[in-house]
């Protein structure tokens, strides 16, 4: 073979779950044992996902590497790809290429105390993380995970919410932009959670996922109580197209983000210029 | 002492290479008043002399506009893929000094972390045969990116005309030595040197916050024919061309300056504006690319301006830098 770095791997779904009415989780498994057995990941990483005749796009891993032999991603439905995506069944195939890019500094945060902050579909990448943590819960301090939507409808991994806010070990909250009949949690953007934790911002690693403006306010909180740049992690999204650094569709500055990245703290993403 | 070919001989030498199977491309007129570096099939196709530079470059034959990946087809529900071979027939090309130079530029993003196999193949394959300019014209710029009209980066060999049909071989690696072995006489004619274009900037110091961007670029109408044409730049897109049930995964070319090329499916587009997307070009050229792999991503051929619709083009953008920093020197 000559065309490696080109040619998809096929995978299976093995299992569809609807989170909310427009995003799926995709279990998929490799059909080649073989290739199942040497696909190795980083939470952080991500994989060009072919829906053949539609084409190929970039996706977070959203399932952790320490459940080997499967993974899975959530995806919205958006555009032409994962519309074809969100209409496939079990059973049917898809080109996978990858990993790619950095993934999370996992030595980094040994030790450490975590932050996880995420706005609705920003929720998959930290999900690949936070199980990798609770898997190693004995590596890291205190976890803490904030999670927010704009309706209770648009949560996703809602089994998971649950367990996690039941898990000895976490300290898991969540907030609404705007509630539902039934819903008895908290209402409010994502920075009314900080009031609910006590931040140890000399101590802790923030990771924070979610849309562009939830970002945006999320992190300028998190630098009003006192985090440095270097510690408040996200991850770009960029259309990242051939995934080894040459195409240029995801060049920001002299950073590939499918290769210097997707991970990248604060103090890189300041210095990073469109 | 020099070795010597004549027009009829290089048309020989086309010629032999056709007869083998192998491939020649080089500088034809396509339609009246229109040079291109095209792929010919008859050695009287091919130009020599009489033309400053051809209307694209010569990177498509290296890194074709639409090269196949490889085919997928749908057997009930299990997906068969056949993987596309690059292709491994011998091409000579013949092209003007600014086109070889940016093959060793472009080696570095082709084959840094992961190589490219399709492009390493055809630059194994390919023997590039230059044709030292004799004349320039006002978009040239060679000389002021450190090349020059007889540059020998990236030649097998370099040809000088002498005048009267004649030219002069200087083979600049074993396989240039290869081509032209058995074909050239012994001489004491040698090429007069030729200086080229006057250096028409400096290079400046490229800043990324600057209201030279917008004003140099507002014009910009985002038609991408700088970027084909452009001997280095190198953008491509990843697409299915087929259906559900079968078809192909093509690289094809694609531009930083078209306004799709950074557009999400959720709408959201990092590059939003044409001076954005000028602005990334040329500081990827002089700033970004030199930064990570070494060389600048220009080698001074002057076709963006000479294509561009709007009269814009490297030069000129690198002009207006240039002025924009002489109104900020202290009185």
């Amino acid at each position: 073979m000559n065309n490696d770095a080109f040619l998809p791997q096929i995978a299976r779904i093995d299992a569809v779950r609807d989170e909310t009415p427009d995003t799926k989780t995709f279990s998929l498994r490799f059909r080649e044992p073989d290739e199942a057995r040497a696909f190795r990941f980083l939470p952080g990483q991500f994989i060009e996902l072919s829906v053949f005749g539609y084409g190929e796009a970039p996706f977070c891993l959203a399932s952790s590497p320490t459940r080997s032999g499967m993974f899975e991603t959530t995806i919205r439905r958006t555009g032409k790809l994962t519309d074809a995506l969100h209409r496939l069944e079990c059973g049917e195939e898809v080109g996978i290429r990858g990993p790619f890019g950095n993934g999370f500094d996992m030595e980094g945060a040994r030790g450490k105390d975590l932050l996880f902050v995420a706005g609705g579909i920003g929720l998959p990448p930290l999900r690949s993380l936070i199980w990798n943590v609770l898997d190693e819960r004995a590596g890291f301090r205190n976890v803490t995970i904030l999670y927010s939507a704009r309706t209770p409808a648009d949560l996703v991994y809602k089994d998971e919410l649950d367990e996690w806010a039941r898990t000895s070990g976490v300290e898991f909250h969540m907030t609404v932009d705007r509630g539902a009949p039934g819903w008895s949690g908290n209402v409010g953007m994502v920075p009314v959670l900080f009031t609910k934790t006590a931040l140890r911002p000399e101590s802790t690693i923030a990771y924070v996922c979610g849309p562009p403006i939830m970002i945006k306010f999320v992190v300028q909180d998190l630098f009003m109580r006192g985090f440095r740049e270097e510690s408040v992690i996200s991850t770009l999204e960029r259309m990242m197209q051939c995934g080894i650094g040459k195409c240029n569709h995801c060049a920001i500055g002299h950073r590939y983000v499918c290769r210097d990245g997707p991970v990248f703290n604060f103090r890189q993403i300041r210095e990073l210029v469109e | 002492m020099s070795r010597i070919i004549t027009e009829a001989g290089l048309r020989e030498l086309a010629e032999a290479w056709l007869r083998d199977g192998q491939a020649v491309a080089g500088p034809s007129e396509v339609k009246l008043g229109l040079i291109q570096y095209r792929p010919i099939t008859a050695a009287a196709r091919l130009l020599f002399d009489g033309f400053v530079h051809p209307a694209n470059s010569i990177k498509e034959f290296f890194f074709p506009r639409h090269e196949p990946l490889y085919r997928y087809r749908l057997e009930g529900s299990r997906v068969v893929l056949e993987d596309c071979e690059p292709p491994a027939v011998k091409q000579l090309v013949f092209a003007r000094p600014c086109d070889a130079a940016a093959l060793p530029v472009l080696d570095h993003v082709f084959n840094w972390d992961c190589a490219d196999e399709f492009y390493n193949r055809r630059r194994e394959a390919t023997t590039v045969v230059t044709l030292a300019c004799s004349r320039y014209d006002d978009e040239c710029f060679c000389t002021s990116v450190g090349l020059g009209p007889a540059a020998e980066q990236g030649a097998d060999a370099v040809l000088f005309a002498l005048g009267g049909g004649a030219f002069e071989v200087r083979p600049t690696t074993a396989k240039g030595d290869a081509a032209f072995a058995d074909r050239t006489e012994e001489s004491d004619r040698t090429a007069t040197p030729f200086a080229g274009p006057p250096r028409r900037v400096a290079l400046p110091r490229v800043e990324f916050d600057s209201p030279v961007w917008e004003d140099a670029t507002l014009e910009c109408l985002g038609c991408g024919a700088c970027a084909y044409t452009c001997p280095t730049c190198h953008c491509f897109d990843i697409v299915d061309e087929g259906n559900a049930a079968g078809g192909m995964r093509a690289k094809n070319w694609d531009s930083c300056q078209f306004s799709l090329f950074t557009l999400h499916a959720s709408g959201h587009n990092p590059r939003h504006a044409q001076p954005r997307r000028q602005r990334q070009r040329i500081y990827h050229k002089f700033h970004i690319y030199p930064e990570k792999f070494g060389p600048i991503l220009c080698t001074g051929c002057g076709n963006c301006a000479r294509q561009c619709p709007a009269g814009l083009g490297v030069l000129n953008v690198l002009k207006a830098i240039e002025a924009s920093h002489a109104e900020h020197l202290p009185a």
